[in-house]
């Protein structure tokens, strides 16, 4: 008989279950009533009420089941079996009630519909149905990609200031920071960070130029994306925090990205010639320094070569003069001499005797030189 | 027995009268109790509210922010360059009353269909504004033209019971057949970027050139000009340091210094000179005395 009867309570204890499952998730609202109006009296009462509700569901569930047997037998229980119902239904009422929170989450427990507190991770206690919750993972990391022109269209292209378009690709990456608001505030949460980002990177693009965005900006335009990203929902009170922002691109559309290449290759085409130049202008300047040590040694050592010189010529010429202030007759005389032996030694002489040639006018021989013959004879006798 | 018998379909009955008379209003949503269409009751707060059983009914509605974005519509503002935008708005009901009124049965469609058509008109109210431009909505004061969208929005949506929280326009951009004359004319931008670039490298190679060559002549000539000086003062030198060496015997100088010359002149072998023996050399040649 009890065994027969625990039947149809397990059945009912089952779909009560089933309620209870339901409740926190979309029947929060409309569930939890059913029991609470009965809630606030005594224990006793209260245990009755629920016995009732599970006769009735269990009822239901029997009667849909087919196992009729089990509702005809209801009315007839004796005290042990209610007493053992009864303590089913506590045992299904503190399963129903303890929940567990895992690190990474939090809940929102609700009292009668409304907010009563957050839980933090552990075992929580939501007596049911009174206290419904909801769990939210609040640690983990969501990310939204934005711009990916692959999958959408033309949605990472954006205008600049000047009229330029530029690809931008992004990813917002966020948790949550406080889940009642998150929950009470915001009905689409991935939506609308969505939306907010796009919208907050097309208002950056936009008051920017095409170049700083290609060049050095990206980091601020992150930075900045974030804040305003932040901003906004914090405006929304939708207890979201936005981790990071992480700027994947943004280069020129392909469409042009050839030409932007080209500049690049022409502003290290223009590298190239500024330092081919000053190459060269390296080369000739030390080459003009290098002359222009080299004129002016060669200068100073014309000028060591005339002063040396000179100096040498009038020491020796003092040198000289001392000697021949000494005997000034004989000296020069032999002075001369040397010299003149010297010269005279060296070169074809021809002497004429005037006397010979005659002093009286008309007189005398004219002498035959023959100069040709002479210069020849001194040339072959050199070559000899 | 008989008591039990009676007890229960009492109680099921209370029970049921019980459930159907009260309801729960959560926090995320408002509600109204509404009796034969009639409106009878607000519930804005959450917790537990009663009904009457049977004649009255509950509707709730979302009480959090929700969203809308809006059809891309194109726009024209003052300067005639057309734009591709569309936005989005966050808004939430504000008079459960009035937004029943106001729409009706249809509840939330109706009411995004009406909110469209403001949001729409509104863009293209402020950006079609006069003194609104391109220039304008690509700038800084891209907010600030939101923020007028939004209380216009605001207001004309008030007779909607909603509150818009925040409109915000997603892109501004070119129509798509302008895309391509954007692109093109991005592309000659490079182009030219591209060819100022070379053009400037071979400005400044060329400058770069041109003054080295102008160093190296200077430094060449400034180079020359003070050999010259050195040369000079060495030549000044020269004479100078002669000057006072033969200036001690101005005869005797004559005299030596003429016979250097004639060694130096006369020596190589290449001269041949015809002589009388007069000369003082040859004073012995034909005596031993000297003829004076």
């Amino acid at each position: 008989m009890a065994g027969n009867s625990g039947g149809p309570w397990g059945g009912g204890g089952n779909s009560g279950g089933g309620g209870d499952d339901r409740g926190p998730n979309k029947g929060g609202g409309r569930r939890p009533p059913e029991g609470g109006s009965q809630l606030p009296e005594i224990d006793d009462l209260v245990r009755k009420g629920q016995d009732q509700l599970r006769v009735l569901m269990g009822g239901r569930g029997g009667g849909s089941n087919g196992t009729g047997g089990g509702g005809g037998e209801g009315p007839q229980f004796g005290k042990g079996t209610i007493g053992l119902a009864a303590l089913g239904a506590v045992a299904l009422w503190v399963f129903a009630s303890v929940y567990t929170v895992k690190p990474e989450e939090q809940s929102v427990e609700l009292f009668l519909g409304e907010y009563y507190k957050t839980g933090n991770p552990g075992l929580n206690f939501a007596p049911w149905p009174v206290v419904t919750y909801e769990i939210v993972n609040v640690t983990s990391e969501r990310t939204e990609d934005i711009g990916e022109r692959q999958t959408r269209g033309n949605e990472g292209l954006m205008l600049t200031t000047d009229a330029n378009i530029v690809d931008i690709n992004f990813q917002v990456v966020w948790n949550i920071a406080d889940p009642a608001k998150l929950l009470f505030n915001i009905r689409d949460p991935q939506l609308t960070v969505q939306a907010v980002s796009e919208s907050v990177m097309r208002e950056i693009i936009a008051a920017s130029n095409l170049a700083p965005i290609l060049n050095r900006d990206r980091g601020i335009i992150a930075d900045t994306a974030m804040e305003d990203i932040q901003a906004t929902m914090d405006d929304y009170e939708s207890g979201i925090r936005i981790v990071r922002v992480n700027l994947d691109k943004a280069d020129p559309p392909r469409e042009v990205i050839d030409a932007f290449r080209e500049v690049q290759a022409a502003e290290q085409e223009r590298d190239r010639l500024q330092r081919q130049a000053d190459a060269y202008a390296n080369r000739v300047l030390a080459e003009a320094r290098g002359e222009a040590a080299q004129t002016l040694e060669e200068a100073e050592g014309y000028r060591a070569r005339v002063v040396n010189e000179a100096r040498g010529d009038a020491s020796r010429f003092n040198s000289v003069l001392e000697e021949y202030s000494k005997a000034p007759e004989v000296t020069r005389k032999r002075l001369y001499l040397e010299r003149m032996e010297q010269v005279l030694g060296d070169i074809d002489k021809t002497i004429l005797d005037q006397s010979i040639v005659g002093s009286g006018e008309g007189s005398g021989v004219v002498p035959y030189l023959p100069l040709n013959e002479l210069r020849r004879n001194s040339t072959t006798n050199q070559g000899n | 027995m008989g008591k039990t018998k009676f007890f229960i379909p009492f109680l099921v009955v209370v029970v049921f009268l019980g459930l159907s008379s009260i309801f729960v209003v959560d926090e995320r949503e408002k509600a109204l109790v509404l009796q034969f269409g009639q409106i009878k009751d607000v519930k804005e707060e959450p917790g537990l509210a009663f009904k009457i059983p049977f004649i009255q009914e509950v509707v709730r509605y979302d009480d959090r922010i929700l969203s809308l974005d809006t059809d891309t519509i194109e726009v024209t503002p003052s300067d005639d360059r057309r734009l591709v935008v569309d936005a989005f708005a966050r808004y939430r009901i504000r008079d459960v009353v009035q937004f029943r009124k106001a729409v009706g049965v249809g509840g939330l469609r109706v009411a995004e269909d009406r909110l469209s058509s403001v949001l729409n008109a509104q863009i293209r109210e402020v950006l079609g504004a006069d003194q609104v431009t391109s220039d304008t909505i690509l700038s800084e004061d891209r907010r600030s033209l939101m923020g007028r969208i939004q209380q216009n929005a605001q207001t004309s949506a008030a007779g909607l019971g909603l509150d818009v929280v925040d409109v915000r326009l997603k892109q501004t951009n070119l129509p798509d057949q302008n895309l391509d004359a954007t692109f093109a004319r991005m592309r000659a931008e490079r182009e030219r970027e591209a060819a100022d670039e070379i053009a400037r490298g071979n400005e400044a190679a060329q400058r770069v050139r041109a003054l080295a060559d102008r160093t190296v002549t200077e430094t060449l000539s400034d180079a020359e000009r003070e050999a010259q000086v050195i040369r000079g003062e060495a030549d000044a030198e020269r004479n100078s340091i002669f000057a006072e060496a033969y200036g001690s015997d101005e005869e005797f100088f004559a005299f030596y210094r003429s016979l250097e010359a004639y060694e130096k002149a006369l020596q190589g072998g290449n001269s041949s000179m015809v002589m009388t023996p007069d000369s003082e050399f040859f004073d012995y040649l034909r005596s031993a005395t000297p003829d004076q």
